[in-house]
């Protein structure tokens, strides 16, 4: 008798206890995770490299002052480096890039004014289509008023009865159900 | 060269006016004849192109510099191989491969319903050749090709030079354009089928397969994109976030939504006013992506330079949009179907959460793209929305859809048996959570990349624990059992490949986008520098003269730190006589976890010293293999199926088929 | 029936709305070159700088004060850069004279070539180099060449991105100067 056969006769035992412990193994790494994350002390070339990250290289299109293979890139990396050893926040830095090149340096929307409007519309996004999915779902299983074209399947005879049983063992055969 | 074009072009733009007529106006008057001489047409229109395409690259082979086109993107030095590449390097060339294309669906399609003509066929013809006329119409007008030059001068300019530097420039574009062309197809099949006002199941089952292979061409022409980016651009990465990029990447979810919620409609007849939605939404994209790479509206690494056809795409664009979804709303009563659920845990209701999923993800990438417009119209500033914000904001999304991958193929159709589906869950779910504490015990820092990688898992396992058990079973069948399961579930098991190469994609993205590390370096000849587990010595800058460029190559010997050769990297600067500036080509040693990257940043003092960028990229690879699999899995789903009368009919839809058959027995 | 229908014809109004809505906001963006980005310091300080000259000492922004300044970044790679050195030179000359100061920033370029390049065209006005791009950066470059018009004040009142045109450059210089110093 192969693994594969075996796995399919034995009867699961208690799969909602081991699913669940699973899922709350990964739930709290996770979290681990997370805090850890926060807490971590950055290094002054992660400190480069964040801020780097944030800014648009103005002579490359799309690409980031970290990423940008570009001398001025290069150059504008030395420079956040100095303002970090300089003592200045990372807000202040990217303020002075600010100040020289518009807000189009930055990588990211402005947190103010209309722009900020592009850091809510994800969330929306999401809740409202989370918001129709579950109504959608909920709306069917409860079974909607059947459509003007909706047609009863007509009664079959029974050798066609026979002939869907057969098909459908067949099909069941394979599938999870 | 220059006349053939002209002339050939114009017979085209007729030969497409001709076919749009007849087919319409066959199907109005119910005249067949009028149809099938529409349909023949469509030969003919390919053939014309197909001159027109062949004209432009004898005269890029040839050198006739006499037309503005050859003059501007080919030269003497040109090798030939690139020469032929130009015929999509710029602009109006690369309509003329666009025109070729979609004059090659067109004639596919008149072949494929040569005898069996469903009662959409003739509307679907016709704004087939409707879409075809208005490209003809581009290059007959704003954009022309063939025009010539009253004074040609002795020698072109020469392709972009970025665009001549790689030989993916043979690819990239082509599958591109085989993906985004392709959804013309089964939108004008749904625009036949909401003029019908009935008729919408049988649309179904025409558009399913063609979408599913347009689906593969666009997966290979974003993966080849991507693939260019990260060998040729030479800045480590894959995807820049750059408008055409995201643009391209927006029918490709649109129509992944489709493929799924097409099984609604299969089964239980459901969705069929938003599937029907959904294709016309890619090919709105699709015209939109056209809109955005040649309107030059967005700053973009693609955007052609700016020519005169912006106007006339987004004329386009608007008649797209107001005729696919004007005609659905005015078909609204006709199309509203049964719907009906029996559980909220069944495949069903994942296809619902998937659809949502991936909507969000294409509003959320779309408004980002546009939003730059949307705030210099509105407050007049100048903003940037870049990298960071997508990913911050789509990351989530695509995580979600991870989960249901991973999930969904383990529930059944209609209803599931809880304790059952709890059970096939089982070994996956555990999978995920080791690789989740795993992966936190190795010291990996982000949540998103735990995450990443444990959903990967999760889906990996799924779908393969899936396909094993089908094969077990098959394997009770006897001898041949085996071949007779993935045969007759061609369409399930197909799918469940498309998931493990989804997981190794996922896998690839979470591990470049969190693991990698850069190191920029200054050395001078001799010098070394240890990086990633290899100590690189920069040997010396080498000058090769091509007629075309020149190319500096500085090369770097790679050791082992534990000893032992691993062979040499040589990044090079390639110098054309167009460019101000050099153009850099990385230098790639790629392994099956991790990739050696290699960019010279700099020279200095002749060569002495050089500046390089170094990378270790993990998990490229997975990318490139994972989207290889995806594709196969989608051309394995697509594979046309022998249909024999006595053998049983594909799984897939013999629940309906079962019904079908059984009446007419 | 007639709820039907009239969902429908309001269904059918949204649409159009809707597309009409998009098709104008994409209009917007056709007009507009992709790639001009309008300057923030425009209205304010000029960023002060001590750079060295190509040779001899130091220069600092802030002791020409008082005097109309012409900030010209250029690089002896940059081929635009030797199309504008007629009018740059027709302005120092004609200016020099009047409290107009033209000083050339050298941008990401070899002091040999910059020097080889200011002999070769003759150039009189004072040339410094910015090594590590700093004040490239503080001024909002994004490539070569760039000009700035600071007035008396050391304010920067004009940026002009590409060469120069002599005609729009005497054009400010002159009105400067007769609004005089404030």
């Amino acid at each position: 008798m192969n693994a594969a056969a075996m796995v399919g006769r034995v009867r699961p035992r208690r799969p909602v206890l081991l699913v669940l412990s699973a899922v709350l193994t990964g739930a709290v790494t996770l979290a681990v995770v997370a805090m850890h994350g926060r807490d971590a002390q950055l290094s002054e070339a992660q400190q480069v490299q964040q801020i780097a990250s944030g800014l648009h290289c103005p002579v490359c299109k799309d690409l980031s002052v970290a990423d940008s293979p570009a001398p001025l890139a290069q150059q504008m990396r030395d420079e956040i480096a100095r303002k970090v050893r300089a003592g200045e926040s990372a807000d202040q830095i990217r303020a002075d890039f600010v100040a020289a090149y518009g807000d189009s340096v930055l990588m990211t929307p402005p947190r103010r004014g209309f722009s900020a409007t592009a850091y809510f519309l994800p969330t929306i996004v999401m809740v409202m289509g989370l918001a129709i999915a579950v109504m959608l779902v909920r709306r069917w299983v409860r079974g909607a008023a059947p459509g003007p074209d909706d047609d009863e399947p007509s009664p079959l005879s029974a050798s066609q009865r026979r002939a869907v049983q057969k098909a459908v063992a067949r099909l069941r055969e394979e599938e999870p159900a | 060269m220059g006349q053939l074009g002209t002339y050939a072009l114009l017979l085209g733009l007729a030969l497409a006016g001709y076919g749009a007529v007849a087919a319409a106006f066959g199907a109005r008057t119910a005249r067949p004849a009028l149809v099938d001489s529409a349909r023949r047409s469509a030969f003919g229109l390919f053939a014309t192109v197909a001159v027109v395409n062949g004209a432009m690259l004898v005269a890029l082979l040839r050198n006739d510099f006499a037309l503005r086109y050859v003059a501007e993107n080919s030269s003497r030095q040109t090798p030939a191989f690139f020469r032929v590449l130009s015929l999509w390097a710029a602009d109006d060339g690369s309509l003329l491969l666009w025109n070729l294309i979609l004059a090659g669906y067109i004639a596919a399609v008149a072949l494929r319903f040569r005898r069996d003509r469903p009662g959409t066929f003739p509307y679907a013809l016709s704004v087939l050749f409707v879409v075809q006329a208005f490209y003809l119409i581009l290059v007959n007008g704003p954009a022309r090709p063939f025009a010539t030059l009253p004074n040609p001068p002795a020698d072109g300019t020469g392709p972009a030079p970025l665009l001549q530097n790689h030989p993916l420039m043979a690819v990239h574009p082509p599958f591109l354009y085989l993906g985004f062309i392709g959804f013309t197809v089964p939108f004008a099949f749904g625009i036949a089928a909401l003029l019908a006002g009935h008729g919408t199941d049988a649309w179904v089952s025409i558009i399913r397969r063609w979408t599913l292979v347009v689906w593969c061409f666009l997966t290979i022409g974003l993966l080849l994109g991507a693939l260019w980016s990260y060998s040729v651009l030479g800045w480590g990465g894959y995807w820049a976030w750059d408008p055409v990029e995201n643009v391209a990447l927006l029918p490709w979810l649109l129509s992944t939504a489709f493929l799924h919620s097409v099984m609604l409609q299969e089964r239980r007849g459901m969705a069929r006013l938003w599937n029907i939605g959904l294709v016309i939404g890619a090919f709105s994209l699709t015209t939109f992506g056209t809109f955005l790479t040649r309107g030059s509206v967005l700053s973009s690494v693609h955007a052609f330079t700016q020519t005169a056809v912006g106007p006339a795409y987004l004329a386009f664009l608007a008649v797209v949009m107001l005729v696919g979804f004007g005609l659905l709303v005015w078909r609204l009563p006709a199309l509203r179907g049964p719907a009906r659920l029996d559980s909220a845990i069944s495949r069903e209701a994942m296809f619902v959460g998937n659809n949502m999923l991936l909507l969000a993800a294409t509003a959320i990438i779309l408004v980002g793209t546009v939003f730059p417009l949307v705030v210099e119209a509105v407050s007049g500033e100048q903003i940037t929305v870049g990298g960071p914000y997508f990913k911050g904001a789509v990351t989530p999304v695509f995580l979600l859809l991870l989960l249901l991958a991973g999930t969904a193929p383990l529930l059944p159709w209609r209803a599931a048996n809880r304790a059952r589906a709890l059970g096939r869950l089982r070994v996956p779910v555990v999978a995920a959570a080791l690789v989740m504490v795993a992966t936190a015990l190795a010291g990996v820092r982000q949540v998103t990349a735990v995450a990443g990688f444990g959903l990967a898992t999760l889906v990996l396992v799924a779908n393969g624990q899936e396909i094993v058990h089908g094969l077990a079973v098959g394997r009770r069948g006897g001898r041949g059992g085996v071949v007779r399961t993935l045969l007759r579930g061609r369409r399930r098991y197909a799918g469940f490949v498309v998931h493990i190469g989804l997981a190794m994609v996922a896998a690839g993205i979470t591990a470049s986008s969190s693991l990698g590390r850069q190191v920029d370096v200054t050395l001078k000849t001799g010098q070394s520098t240890v990086f990633a587990g290899h100590i690189l010595r920069y040997e010396g800058l080498r000058t090769d003269e091509q007629p075309q460029r020149i190319v500096l190559s500085a090369r770097v010997k790679v050791d082992n730190v534990g000893g032992g050769d691993a062979g040499m990297l040589d990044p090079r600067m390639n110098l054309y006589p167009a460019a101000s500036t050099p153009i850099g080509s990385p230098s790639i040693r790629r392994g099956a976890i991790w990739d050696l990257y290699a960019s010279l940043t700099s020279l200095q003092e002749d060569g002495d010293s050089a500046t390089f960028r170094f990378y270790r990229n993990p998990g490229v690879n997975w990318l490139w293999f994972g989207g290889f699999v995806m594709a196969l899995g989608g051309v394995a789903a697509a594979w046309p199926v022998r249909r024999r009368r006595d053998d049983q009919p594909p799984p897939a839809a013999a629940r309906t088929r079962a019904a079908v058959e059984v009446g007419a027995v | 029936m007639r709820n039907i229908l009239r969902r429908r014809t309001v269904l059918l109004g949204s649409v159009v709305a809707v597309v009409t809505a998009i098709v104008v906001l994409l209009s917007t963006g056709l007009g507009r070159d992709p790639s001009s980005t309008a300057s923030p310091l425009i209205g304010r300080a000029a960023p002060d700088f001590t750079l060295p000259r190509l040779d001899g000492p130091a220069l600092t922004l802030s002791t020409l004060r008082g005097q109309v300044v012409v900030i010209n970044f250029w690089a002896s790679w940059c081929t635009e850069c030797h199309t504008e050195q007629a009018a740059l030179a027709q302005t120092w000359k004609k200016f020099r004279d009047s409290g107009v100061v033209v000083v050339g920033v050298n941008f990401q370029d070899t002091t040999r070539d910059a020097r080889d390049y200011v002999r070769t065209a003759g150039v009189s006005y004072p040339v410094v180099e910015d090594t590590n791009s700093r004040t490239a950066l503080a001024y909002g470059l994004r490539g070569v060449p760039e000009t700035f018009i600071v007035d008396q004040a050391g304010r920067i009142v004009d940026r002009i991105i590409g060469p120069v045109d002599a005609t729009r450059l005497s054009d400010t210089i002159s009105s400067l100067l007769a609004a005089g110093p404030r």
